[in-house]
């Protein structure tokens, strides 16, 4: 494409421009306090006004030249055949692109291969005038620049600016990101509530979105089954698993512990927080559920199913252990030292002193390290998806199989149905939810850590 | 004398006994924590390594998928992680330390500066599923980009890395002492140029050890790109980042799916090459940090 081509043509006039301008500056230069900013700084200028112009206007050709190929291959007699449906008609349009591009590719429309060739002429001539003009755009910007190489000129404070406007434009990449993951999230799950009315979803207990069709379509997109199976797996089996397992071992390695020790055990510890989630889904529906089956069954329990609330949440529980154990231990290490030492010299023992004066001067830190590890356990995808199971239930059975919103998302988006089905949409709905309550989570758990800081600083 | 039969009488040594068992108990219960923490880790290591050493060999690692599972192989996955990888690393680390180097030394302090502290800090909380989502409907659905392609990809894991790079990046600047930008601007620097020649470059090794184990992250990142379609049947390694692609942690994700027992020791020689792959980057982050960690 030629339009591709211009792009490396552009770098390269960019290139020559550094150096010319740079060159002329050190022509300029007669000695110190001569210029006002070094040669570099009006290379940087030029390159600057060469390279930026011609690149919004490479962006906004590319943008504007599809509907331009369009219209031409519509003025070509042959387009009269076309088909009238709006529809239809983009769907031929597609194809003769496609043709275009590649002439081997086949076509589902006879139309489409003839008008293929008006397309190939369009699109030569379009990007044809697109080079063109991108190639002007440079030059110019390159001739400005170039007139501005003069020996007051401040080129440094220019090109700092520029600088800095792309440091601002990088951070602000954040709250586009925000931005984009609420307004995505918002406008799908607006399309779903057209469908299903909220409070049937938020307050419902049947969740069969397979089935859902016509007027009972509000019976089947009940969430609270997944509500129930996200809290009971990541907030209860996990947490039980993670709390005490977490806090012990940071007690053990802040309080008992060589330093020798500690400096080997923490990281091997933290690799269990660097091993993927999948490999951990793995590890559960390999190792860990079947064994859970077979001991349910040895104990007696009828039929016990090979996927169970209680391997994914014990796997995940292990995930999240170094998570609370390093947030458990800044709050530990928060606690002025002065505090446990007097508890010692009152002849308390270090146990006594830990229990009675240290757990109960960092609880908030350590409340706040839970709630974040719930959040991440409640987020937390692979290990559901490979252990936890698909049927939607209500139940506080731990050898059940039970599904979180997490797995529902997956599955409402892995499978080939149309996008704007019901179906799919919800997965939009669930996100929205799991989205929120995440965000409550870390902000209330942010601001307990902030205060808490404070309190003993 | 009262006091030292106190301490003497047999009811005070019994109440000391007891309490010095209690001590004992409780030091135990912390091993006993670590001990089953690591013993888990132990076990699943064991696991993957007694049923997937065996299927290590050069078939394995130069192979693409396959229905069969003896000549189904990674190379075609491991070369789309590549890509993938590729993609994230040029977006979000530049993008990251611009971020982190504007928000740390040039930001001033207002409302819009607060607002992008504040979704940074919660984006680096967000679900990676979530972040998939946004994917599927900005990259897919709103721009049409190809589906199941390294580009798209790239550009949800980068985004999902990006708050990493600017957190672990803003510490890294912050902890450069103020004397050497006083020292800069002292001798004639500008602003910019006292963080660009001689903030940026120490702050450099905290950058890089904050984007590896970002990047090791996203390398072990499955759910996000569950959701953009990354879970092709993919027989051809990918040509470019356009092409439909497959990812090491995917594979792994479709293998477990496979009923064919054999499929188990693929499985678990998959995880076995991604957990090389993870330890080598982690291990790289500890060198450079300890190689390069000045104690100012």
């Amino acid at each position: 494409m030629i339009l591709s081509g211009v792009l490396l043509a552009v770098i390269g006039l960019g290139l020559v421009g550094w150096f010319a301008a740079r060159g002329r500056a050190r022509l300029l230069y007669t000695g110190r306090g001569s210029m006002h900013s070094m040669p570099g700084y009006h290379g940087w200028h030029m390159a600057l006004w060469i390279l930026v112009p011609a690149l919004l206007a490479w962006s906004a050709w590319s943008m504007i030249m599809p509907g331009l190929v369009d219209g031409a291959v519509m003025a070509d007699p042959a387009a009269v055949q076309l088909p009238a449906g709006d529809m239809h008609r983009a769907a031929v349009l597609a194809d003769a692109r496609n043709l275009a591009a590649n002439p081997d590719a086949v076509a589902f429309d006879p139309l489409a291969e003839e008008l293929a060739k008006p397309m190939r002429a369009a699109q030569g001539r379009f990007s044809a005038i697109g080079a063109l003009l991108v190639l002007i755009v440079a030059l110019a910007g390159g001739g400005y620049g170039f007139t501005r190489v003069r020996a007051g000129f401040p080129a440094r404070t220019h090109v700092e600016r520029a600088i800095l406007a792309l440091l601002l434009i990088a951070s602000l990449m954040a709250i586009l990101t925000t931005f984009g993951i609420v307004a995505s999230l918002l406008f799908e799950a607006g399309l779903f509530f057209k469908d299903v009315s909220p409070i049937a979803f938020l307050t419902g207990t049947h969740w069969a979105p397979g089935n859902a069709r016509g007027v009972d379509i509000d019976g089947n997109f009940g969430a609270v089954p997944l509500f129930w199976g996200t809290i009971y797996i990541g907030a209860i089996i996990a947490m039980i698993v993670a709390i005490p397992l977490g806090l012990m071992s940071a007690i053990y390695l802040t309080q008992y512990a060589s330093s020798t020790i500690r400096k080997w055990v923490k990281p091997i510890l933290e690799i269990l927080a660097g091993i993927p989630t999948v490999v951990y889904g793995y590890f559960a529906a390999l190792t860990v559920a079947p064994l859970i089956r077979d001991t349910a069954a040895s104990l007696g329990v009828a039929n016990p199913s090979t996927e169970s609330a209680l391997a994914a949440g014990l796997v995940m529980g292990v995930m999240i252990i170094p998570f609370v154990s390093s947030m458990a231990d800044d709050a530990l290490a928060a606690v002025p030292r002065a505090m446990s030492d007097g508890s010692l010299a009152l002849g308390a023992t270090r146990s006594e002193t830990i229990k009675k004066v240290l757990l109960p001067a960092a609880l908030p830190g350590i409340v706040a390290g839970v709630m974040l590890a719930i959040s991440r356990a409640i987020g937390e995808t692979m290990i559901v998806v490979m252990a936890a199971g698909a049927s939607a239930r209500l139940s506080a059975n731990p050898l059940a199989s039970m599904t979180t919103v997490t797995y529902q998302i997956v599955q409402m988006l892995t499978g080939d149905q149309e996008f704007n089905s019901p179906k799919t949409l919800s997965a939009f709905a669930l996100g929205l939810v799991l989205f929120i309550v995440t965000l409550i989570l870390n902000i209330i758990a942010l601001r307990v850590v902030k205060r808490f800081r404070e309190a003993y600083e | 004398m009262s006091n030292n039969s106190t301490f003497s009488s047999p009811a005070f040594a019994k109440r000391l006994a007891r309490r010095h068992a209690a001590e004992r108990r409780f030091k135990l219960i912390g091993l006993g924590a670590i001990v089953l923490s690591l013993a888990f880790l132990a076990l699943l290591l064991f696991i993957m390594m007694h049923n997937g050493l065996g299927g290590l060999n050069w078939n394995f690692l130069s192979g693409s998928d396959s229905t069969d599972p003896h000549t189904a192989g990674i190379w075609s996955a491991a070369k789309g992680s590549i890509l993938t990888m590729l993609v994230t690393l040029l977006l979000s680390f530049p993008m990251g330390v611009l971020a982190a180097i504007y928000l740390e030394e040039f930001a001033p302090r207002s409302r819009w500066i607060e607002l992008v502290e504040v979704s940074i800090n919660n984006l680096a909380a967000v679900p990676s599923i979530i972040f998939g989502l946004l994917g599927l409907a900005v990259f897919i659905n709103t721009l049409n980009l190809p589906r199941s392609s390294p580009l798209v990809g790239g550009l949800t894991l980068a985004l999902m890395t990006m708050p990493v790079i600017v957190i672990s990046g803003r510490n890294a600047i912050k902890a450069v002492p103020p004397s050497i930008r006083d020292a800069a601007l002292a001798v004639g620097a500008s602003k910019v140029q006292a963080v660009f020649h001689h903030v940026l470059p120490l702050a450099l090794p905290g950058i890089l050890t904050g984007t590896i184990i970002g990047m090791a992250r996203a390398l072990g990142e499955t759910a996000p790109l569950l959701m953009i379609g990354m879970r092709a049947f993919i027989v051809t390694p990918p040509g470019g980042v356009t092409d439909p692609s497959s990812v090491l942690p995917m594979q792994i994700f479709l293998w477990s799916d496979e009923i064919d027992k054999a499929f188990v020791q693929n499985t678990s020689a998959a995880i076995i090459v991604l957990l090389v792959f993870l330890l080598v980057m982690n291990g790289l982050a500890i060198y450079l940090r300890n190689k390069f960690e000045v104690r100012w």
